[in-house]
């Protein structure tokens, strides 16, 4: 993955091969950054656009980036940054009587294939009750398995309170897992 | 449920996805780069603007201020010039320019007097009537005279020859001599 990262940087800061760059930018992370804002998001179609501003984002700043940290690590906090933004636009346009957690959950129900398993959408939905910060640390931890030192560097938070933040959120979704399956 | 671990949990997504969903994503991004590139949209940056124009107003600040500089340098130095050219004058100098004006003062007396001697040599009338006028001919006085000697003294034979190769040479001074 290094060595491919170190390509994707190279072909990005030339600008002859940066559209080159881009393509091998995106065959690299879009899977993953696509779970990723989708998670945050759940809708998808604004996931989608989501992740292409993502990628135009880091298109137009890439010399913004800083050989120090990893690519994906920046590319994480895009997204991340681009997401966030996303869901407070939905939350403003929201009713104010209607509760951000259960509209939530109904954009859940709406958007699980027809196959799921009940658990992985009660994992879903005790995801969506969790506050903000609960909720990036323990996706990036329990989903992407990122490190906390990475995941520190995308969301602005000492690995300490990180680690706190990841198991108070285990606590709560398992809680939420044990009073609503019902099987 | 009693006990659950999430931990033991499958990591799966349950979203549904659309068909060829990463190839229209990496198309319109594509296009928008390409786009972007075609057409380069120039943002009015406010910082470098004031920038820019204080740059032009000290700058053009700077040269106007620089030519009325050089103005009043050029009025000053012809002062300078003017008062250089009053500067005291060494001794050896003034020995020198008086020794020159003498001799110009000679010659010319003498050439006045010469045309008047060869004029006399038609009329003797005419001779005396010039040479009695002072203000045409000013004889040489004696106290003049040992001066110039003095200094025709201090000068040694080369450069009382090359005083004399630089002035003209006057085809009556023999005749007068």
């Amino acid at each position: 993955m290094k060595i491919k990262d170190a390509e994707i940087i190279t072909l990005m800061q030339n600008p002859r091969t940066r559209e080159k760059g881009v393509r091998a930018l995106m065959d690299a992370y879009q899977s993953r950054l696509y779970w990723h804002i989708r998670r945050i998001i759940v809708d998808g179609d604004l996931a989608q656009d989501t992740l292409q501003e993502t990628f135009i984002k880091a298109y137009q700043n890439f010399h913004q980036f800083k050989n120090d940290s990893q690519l994906y690590t920046w590319l994480y906090r895009i997204a991340t940054n681009e997401a966030l933004q996303q869901v407070n636009k939905l939350k403003k346009m929201q009713k104010t009587d209607e509760d951000p957690e259960y509209y939530m959950q109904n954009l859940v129900a709406d958007n699980v294939s027809s196959d799921a398993e009940e658990i992985q959408t009660l994992l879903q939905n005790a995801i969506q009750s969790l506050p903000e910060k609960q909720k990036l640390v323990f996706m990036m931890r329990y989903y992407d398995d990122l490190p906390y030192e990475e995941i520190s560097k995308i969301v602005d938070m000492s690995v300490g309170t990180l680690k706190t933040n990841y198991h108070y959120a285990k606590q709560k979704i398992e809680e939420y897992i044990k009073e609503n399956y019902e099987k | 449920m009693k006990e659950f671990d999430i931990e033991k949990l499958e990591r799966k997504n349950i979203y549904k996805v659309p068909d060829n969903l990463f190839e229209n994503i990496q198309e319109k991004v594509m296009n928008d780069v390409k786009a972007t590139k075609k057409a380069p949209i120039f943002k009015l940056n406010w910082a470098y603007a004031v920038a820019a124009s204080l740059a032009l107003i000290f700058g053009v600040t700077f040269v106007f201020n620089q030519s009325n500089d050089s103005a009043k340098d050029a009025g000053n130095s012809g002062a300078k010039y003017v008062a250089d050219t009053q500067a005291p004058k060494s001794e050896s100098e003034i020995a020198y320019e008086t020794l020159k004006s003498d001799l110009t003062s000679v010659e010319k007396n003498n050439q006045t007097v010469v045309n008047q001697n060869s004029r006399s040599l038609v009329s003797q009338e005419i001779e005396t009537k010039e040479t009695a006028t002072p203000k045409t001919v000013k004889p040489v006085s004696k106290k003049t005279e040992t001066q110039m000697n003095e200094y025709l003294d201090s000068f040694s034979n080369s450069e009382i020859s090359e005083l004399a190769s630089n002035s003209t040479q006057d085809v009556y001074l023999d005749l007068y001599n």
